[in-house]
């Protein structure tokens, strides 16, 4: 399954307004981006991705545990030049197999789910739910979804992004500098 | 100092609940949701004390509060953003705040006396507006009538 971002709610801006206008001061996009806040659900990316998501700071977040979950190898993200590369592929389907026959002989054997996953690939799905500002929210995504970041992470950002201006087009009408 | 609410995560008690499954379930969110739906109030009320019986407060980072402040000097919000670095301010004019901060930060401001009485005040906005009876009650000792 294909990774699936939903918002789940965020700050009613016409509330913020209503205060600002009672004291008479103008909607300024910049000054409220601390209070501008969104929660999202973002379903079956790869731990490497929220690896490198948690980098970023001053973000609530909250993951599937691998300690009580089982794993499947069908839970995994296959790159598309690991997919397109028939050596690559078969090589990587392979150690797929081997990793996830240790790991269910492990837990059959008795052993923990939460000590039987040190065996688990970072390739394998996850969910997780966010809460950030729009600061943090627009830093992230000026860092993810710049040429240089890798296309797993840059595909969350950049949905991130238009779900973001989806909700909140005011706080988002400028284009992101480089 | 008054303090007013101008917007709360939709149905704070649940969202935290949301945010606990999501920790231990593999299913969709959509499932989670209704899982939490079905089972009721009870069920959040019993998810939020073990989170605060075992000191999980990670899971109410996300019920998000924003309130209107007056009367407030400088010195005092300075503070306040100092001791606790997720609070954010934003100066309106004089002595009129905008703050945003989110129920972890408001159990912590509860504990420390430099926040006490601001939390004090904010808890009582919430209770007032029947924000979140169910964490009032179970955080703060706070009991409303609402169930």
């Amino acid at each position: 399954m294909k990774m699936r971002v939903k918002l789940l709610y965020h700050t009613d801006l016409d509330a913020v307004k209503r205060v600002l206008a009672q004291k008479g001061i103008a909607f300024d996009p910049e000054a409220m981006m601390d209070h501008v806040f969104y929660m999202f659900e973002i379903e079956d990316c790869s731990r490497v991705t929220t690896h490198q998501l948690v980098r970023h700071r001053a973000v609530s977040y909250d993951q599937e545990s691998q300690r009580f979950s089982a794993a499947t190898k069908e839970g995994v993200v296959t790159p598309p030049s690991i997919r397109s590369n028939e050596v690559g592929y078969k090589a990587y389907d392979g150690a797929l197999k081997a990793v996830y026959s240790a790991y269910e002989e492990m837990v059959a054997a008795g052993v923990p789910k939460e000590d039987a996953r040190y065996i688990l690939p970072s390739a394998i799905k996850t969910k997780l739910v966010m809460t950030l500002n729009a600061r943090n929210l627009m830093h992230l995504v000026w860092q993810r979804t710049a040429l240089q970041a890798q296309w797993e992470i840059r595909e969350l950002a950049t949905t991130l992004h238009g779900l973001a201006q989806e909700a909140t087009p005011e706080l988002w009408t400028k284009i992101i500098e480089r | 100092m008054k303090v007013s609410l101008v917007w709360s995560s939709p149905f704070p008690e649940k969202t935290i609940a949301v945010a606990m499954r999501r920790c231990y379930s593999t299913k969709p969110i959509e499932d989670i949701e209704a899982e939490l739906e079905q089972k009721g109030p009870e069920y959040w009320k019993y998810l939020l004390s073990k989170a605060l019986q075992d000191k999980s407060l990670d899971v109410l980072e996300h019920f998000v509060l924003t309130l209107a402040v007056e009367g407030a000097a400088d010195a005092d919000v300075g503070l306040l953003v100092r001791a606790f670095p997720y609070l954010r301010a934003t100066q309106l004019r004089q002595s009129d705040w905008l703050m945003t901060f989110n129920a972890r930060t408001l159990v912590e401001l509860w504990k420390n006396p430099r926040g006490k009485t601001f939390a004090e005040m904010v808890v009582s906005e919430l209770s007032r507006r029947g924000v979140c009876p169910i964490f009032n009650q179970l955080a703060f000792g706070v009991n409303e009538n609402a169930s």
